[in-house]
């Protein structure tokens, strides 16, 4: 059984370094042993938390109700977006790789931005409601955040792939470029959420 | 206290990376974990001959990635016509059809940063190895944990299936050789990345500093 001294390292003064996990002074905001930048007593995580937050909902628009693809049979060009393609995959039968690409398109961002956003202002409100499950809330949200990729991916593929001159063609949209900016943006503001932070207020009323 | 990998794993203090806890970590035999008592955080754990193991899986992965860019990738083909491209003609399909941005961010998550991660992991394991403090080895591990979760090759892995799927209503689309040999480079690549502890390799990696 582990033993541990139930406090956190700031109480102590100290943090740990998240790349080397060193636990140094508080007040460092350089760690002494790999030279990663440390949250300095993390005045500005949730500032930034909140800048990359409000980026993404920005992109998720355009992401969303823009055209991601052109496709060309023929001659006749036909737009899709997002939600278009899902509910053509769903009319096709495809029913899995719809939910698939609902899911991880449309509703993982949309709940990403949601927990971090909840995340940002309990901290700021100093709440001290399920700390632990909301621990474990935002290590899933930063877990999934990169898979929303897969659509940017999954448009480049198309692209390149189906190239075949007036038979068919696909030419990327707008939306694609919008919707990879949002998946980065909200990957950057779940990195510059600090967790730890959820507790700091659960150790400063327990001294 | 000699354990194969000649490890010293002495009681240090880590705080939990997600809750913060000060916590004094037990010195951990082959196979133990220790996790945060309060958050549930998987803070260590040992693991055998795991330089090695990531050596080998870092080399192989570099080998495989280099050669998925060597072969034909993917094929496609309707109404008669045919089209197969490898991964590097991929991407400047995507430069000329309008959106280099694109292109440029794919590269970046599915070949670039990966190559740059496993050469990284193998410039550590290659200092452990040797027990030499190589230049800037510090500089070099900090790096390869940053790039980690910019590199995207098991998504782009799955995008392939997804595109798949979305292609095989309208025309024929096969797999090439190289593409088998970018799953293997995934296979290789989570090894890498989910085997070694973290601590345990700064802990070693400042044991050539000390030396």
């Amino acid at each position: 059984m582990t033993e541990y001294t139930a406090s956190t390292a700031l109480a102590h003064g100290l943090q740990g370094c998240p790349v080397c996990t060193s636990v140094v002074s508080a007040e460092l905001s350089r760690c002494e042993r790999c030279g990663e930048t440390l949250h300095a007593g993390w005045s500005h995580s949730i500032q930034n938390a909140w800048a990359w937050l409000i980026t993404s909902a920005v992109l998720y628009f355009p992401a969303n109700f823009l055209p991601i693809t052109y496709t060309r049979v023929l001659g006749k060009v036909t737009e899709s977006t997002i939600l278009g393609g899902v509910v053509t995959l769903w009319e096709h039968g495809d029913r899995p790789i719809a939910m698939v690409i609902f899911i991880a398109s449309i509703l993982v961002p949309l709940g990403k931005m949601l927990v971090l956003s909840w995340m940002c202002l309990s901290v700021q409100f100093g709440s001290r409601f399920a700390l632990t499950q909301k621990t474990k809330l935002y290590r899933v949200t930063d877990f999934v955040g990169r898979w929303s990729m897969i659509d940017v991916f999954v448009v480049g593929i198309l692209v390149a792939l189906i190239q075949l001159g007036n038979v068919i063609s696909v030419r990327p949209g707008l939306a694609a470029i919008a919707f990879a900016g949002m998946v980065v943006t909200t990957m950057l503001a779940s990195h510059a959420f600090d967790p730890r932070l959820l507790w700091a207020e659960d150790t400063r009323n327990d001294n | 206290m000699n354990d194969p990998d000649g490890d010293n794993g002495s009681d240090t203090q880590m705080a939990c990376q997600e809750c913060d806890l000060l916590i004094a970590v037990p010195r951990l035999d082959i196979g133990q974990k220790a996790y945060c008592p309060r958050c549930n955080y998987l803070l260590a754990a040992h693991r055998p001959h795991a330089h090695a193991m990531v050596f080998a899986f870092a080399v192989s992965g570099l080998l495989f990635l280099a050669l998925s860019t060597a072969f034909p990738f993917l094929g496609f083909s309707a109404s008669g016509q045919e089209r197969t491209v490898t991964l590097l003609q991929s991407i400047l399909t995507l430069v000329t059809e309008d959106l280099p941005p694109l292109a440029f961010i794919i590269f970046l998550a599915i070949v670039l940063l990966p190559a740059a991660f496993l050469i990284g992991a193998i410039y550590v394991c290659t200092a452990i190895r040797l027990h030499r403090n190589l230049p800037g080895t510090v500089r070099v591990l900090r790096w390869t944990f940053t790039l980690l979760p910019w590199s995207m090759g098991e998504i782009f892995l799955i995008s392939i299936l997804v595109a798949f799927v979305k292609i095989v209503t309208i025309a024929d689309v096969s797999l090439g050789l190289s593409f088998w040999s970018y799953a293997l480079f995934t296979a290789c690549m989570a090894v890498v990345v989910l085997y070694p502890d973290k601590r345990r390799m700064w802990q070693r990696v400042w044991a050539l500093e000390d030396d």
